[in-house]
């Protein structure tokens, strides 16, 4: 057991910081205000394709889908670079992480040579559509509703909280074909598909970000059927677990912080509440990095992973509530016109706990399959 | 960045946890303030186990999770100080060892072989004579003692002085990582057996949840206790000795909660890790200390992320 970066560790985080340095414009960090903005949506489309083309977007994909197989270490180190520094693949972030290698596992051959080429290329944009009004923590209670008809489906019903939906090419989207959880069927569906609506919820945490989308007789041919009817459960879960440790938030929040205590230093208000306070919240990054390491770790050796997964979560959203408050309390000026990346980061830690579900089903989790406590009856 | 044990470390953690197997009982009858862990100790000392660290194919990091193993069991045995500690003394200290800081009574001092004296920056290392400590009684539940010699000796240089207190919050947090565990899974037990409105107390959604908070903070001590051992970087060690006693703080109280009245007796052994616990939330200038270890090594310019615009970052972390 060690816990230094090997040779190759190093040198491909060092690849990334200089890709980073050469191709981040001198005003990156006032652009970076939104993950899902227009100026964002624009330069990372750009960006995506540099990255392809230098063989940073997809290294930890198999070769046939243009990656070269790199390891879980790989695609951690280069998803904390990338958060580290805004995020400039903005949305593209999810068909790397996980829209990709799930299609690859679930997809058909017809599937997989239409959306993959274009992921790997770094030229294409996909939204989620899992939430519903009434189908939050209980998503399996979804109502939008696929009804077959003939070869087709047509498909009606709301999705709500969709990041990136205005800039989407293609929809994740969980729909019922029948009753109960084991009705739930996932579809892959062209944003530009006739009845689809999509309206943008003006939000705290950026421009962007947060959209309801209606569907109304939305027709998709049978082929836009991800597996098998009702196989939408295990699919989720399996990407869901892909995300679970998937963006290191971790590394923003410990450079925010950092940029916060400097700031006060400079100003010479760095005082005893503060000093307490700032190093309360450097060790829980330092524990919530550690805690995904550990998963990384599992994934790059094979090791299925557990329940730890869920805790990592929990560390990374109790990291992210630690600084956040911290920047609120003694550097609060970047709420008010103050720097921007402060601000930016602010917007993507107070969704830490609720974006890719309420923490709370992860500490429901946590009790029953780490600390094995007798479940809650149902 | 690789987590796996080797074969080697394999092995002694294996054999740690097998000697560990024969101390996990609280004898039935016990009612005292802390359980004395005389015959372990012996095993240890028989075994040669205080002086893995030193061991190239072991190394600090399988001390510290030796330590961690150890710590779970309801006997209070001085381990973590002869095995994180000692081999960072030059010369040969006879164990076991303990710290008095600002003459306060400590951990183990009544039958310390050698006591690290800590006056304010100052670290003194003694050998202890007849006379110069005695047992006091405390809650707490680790042997207590006082120191009434008079040490005639220079302190350490700032170097080695810094060293031995980098090591002093390594040993705190693994200790503490351990202790965490074990009052967790006491409190699990509990939660599990107990029932009230005709379901076990750990189907509450509310308590469920608070444990839950309480594993996720001990499983983020333990990380960083573990890298501390690994790297011996001064900026983890605080950080990890931060982490220990900010959780440590709230998971005593937590657990306590759970076990309601049970967790106030003598006969219940929860009290054996919580006042453990209780005795290392003091130690080291408590977090105020530890915050004023993080701002001197982790801020102030010193870590890897500092304030400069993203394009002019230094070099890769180690």
């Amino acid at each position: 057991m060690h816990f230094a970066w090997n040779a190759e560790q190093q040198s491909f985080r060092s690849t990334v910081r200089a890709f980073l340095s050469a191709h981040l414009p001198v005003d990156w960090e006032s652009l970076a205000h939104g993950p899902a903005s227009e100026a964002q949506s624009s330069f990372s489309k750009r960006f995506c394709g540099q990255l392809a083309e230098a063989g940073l977007l997809v290294p930890h994909w198999p070769k046939r889908w243009g990656g070269r197989d790199a390891g879980a270490w790989t695609a951690f180190i280069l998803a904390e670079e990338m958060w580290e520094a805004g995020e400039p693949r903005g949305g593209q972030y999810m068909n790397v992480n996980w829209i990709g290698p799930t299609l690859m596992r679930f997809g058909s051959e017809e599937q997989q040579a239409r959306y993959i080429p274009p992921m790997a290329r770094g030229a294409t944009i996909w939204c989620q559509g899992f939430s519903e009004p009434e189908a939050g923590s209980d998503l399996a209670s979804l109502r939008t509703r696929a009804e077959k008809q003939g070869s087709s489906y047509r498909i009606n019903g709301q999705k709500i909280w969709t990041s990136y939906a205005q800039h989407a090419d293609t929809c994740f989207l969980l729909a019922r074909t029948s009753p109960g959880r084991d009705g739930i069927s996932v579809f892959l569906v062209p944003m530009d598909t006739p009845g689809i609506i999509v309206r943008e919820i003006p939000s705290l945490i950026g421009e962007g970000d947060l959209h309801e989308v209606f569907w109304d007789n939305v027709e998709v041919p049978g082929s836009a059927l991800l597996g098998a009817e009702g196989q939408a459960w295990e699919i989720a879960r399996a990407a869901l677990s892909l995300e679970r440790v998937g963006i290191p938030r971790f590394a923003l929040a410990t450079k925010m912080l950092h940029r916060a205590v400097a700031m006060l230093e400079r100003s010479g208000r760095f005082g005893h509440g503060a000093i307490e306070q700032a190093a309360k919240a450097r060790a829980a990054c330092e524990a919530a990095r550690f805690y995904s390491y550990s998963i990384v770790d599992q994934r790059e050796h094979g090791i299925p992973t557990g329940p730890e997964a869920s805790a990592a979560r929990f560390a990374t959203v109790m990291a992210e509530r630690a600084v956040h408050e911290f920047v609120v309390e003694h550097v609060p000026e970047a709420l008010s016109g103050g720097e921007a990346m402060l601000l930016a980061h602010h917007q993507r830690a107070i969704v830490a706990g609720v974006a890719s579900g309420a923490a709370e089903i992860q500490l429901n989790l946590i009790a029953t399959d780490l600390l094995k406590l007798p479940r809650e009856p149902r | 960045m690789d987590f796996r044990l080797t074969a080697d470390q394999s092995a002694l953690v294996e054999a740690i946890d097998k000697l560990a197997g024969q101390f996990e009982a609280k004898p039935t009858e016990f009612r005292g303030f802390a359980l004395p862990g005389g015959a372990l100790d012996k095993e240890l000392e028989d075994g040669q186990y205080f002086d893995i660290a030193q061991v190239p194919e072991l190394g600090a990091v399988c001390a510290a999770m030796a330590v961690e193993r150890l710590a779970r069991l309801p006997c209070a045995t001085e381990v973590a100080l002869s095995m994180l500690v000692r081999p960072q003394l030059a010369g040969e200290w006879p164990r076991p060892l303990a710290v008095v800081e600002n003459g306060r009574p400590g951990r183990f001092v009544a039958t310390a072989g050698t006591i690290l004296l800590i006056e304010g920056e100052d670290i003194r290392v003694v050998r202890t004579a007849a006379g110069d400590t005695e047992p006091v009684d405390s809650l707490f539940a680790y042997p207590m003692g006082r120191w009434k010699g008079r040490a005639e000796i220079s302190p350490l240089s700032g170097e080695r002085s810094a060293n031995v207190r980098k090591w002093l919050r390594i040993a705190l947090a693994a200790e503490a990582s351990g202790l965490l565990q074990a009052a967790l899974a006491s409190a699990v037990d509990h939660l599990t057996q107990r029932k009230q409105f005709g379901r076990p107390l750990g189907s509450f959604q509310a308590l469920r949840h608070r444990m839950a908070e309480c594993a996720v903070l001990a499983g983020g001590v333990r990380w960083l206790a573990l890298k501390a051992a690994d790297t011996a970087e001064p900026g983890d060690a605080a950080l990890a000795a931060m982490h220990a006693q900010e959780s440590a703080t709230r998971i005593v109280y937590d657990v306590h909660q759970m076990l309601g009245a049970m967790g106030m007796t003598l006969e219940h052994p929860l009290h054996l890790w919580t006042y453990r616990l209780k005795a290392l939330l003091s130690e080291l200038g408590g977090r105020g200390g530890q915050a004023l270890a993080v701002a001197a090594e982790c801020f102030a310019g010193k870590d890897r992320i500092t304030a400069v615009p993203w394009a002019a970052r230094g070099p890769a972390p180690q």
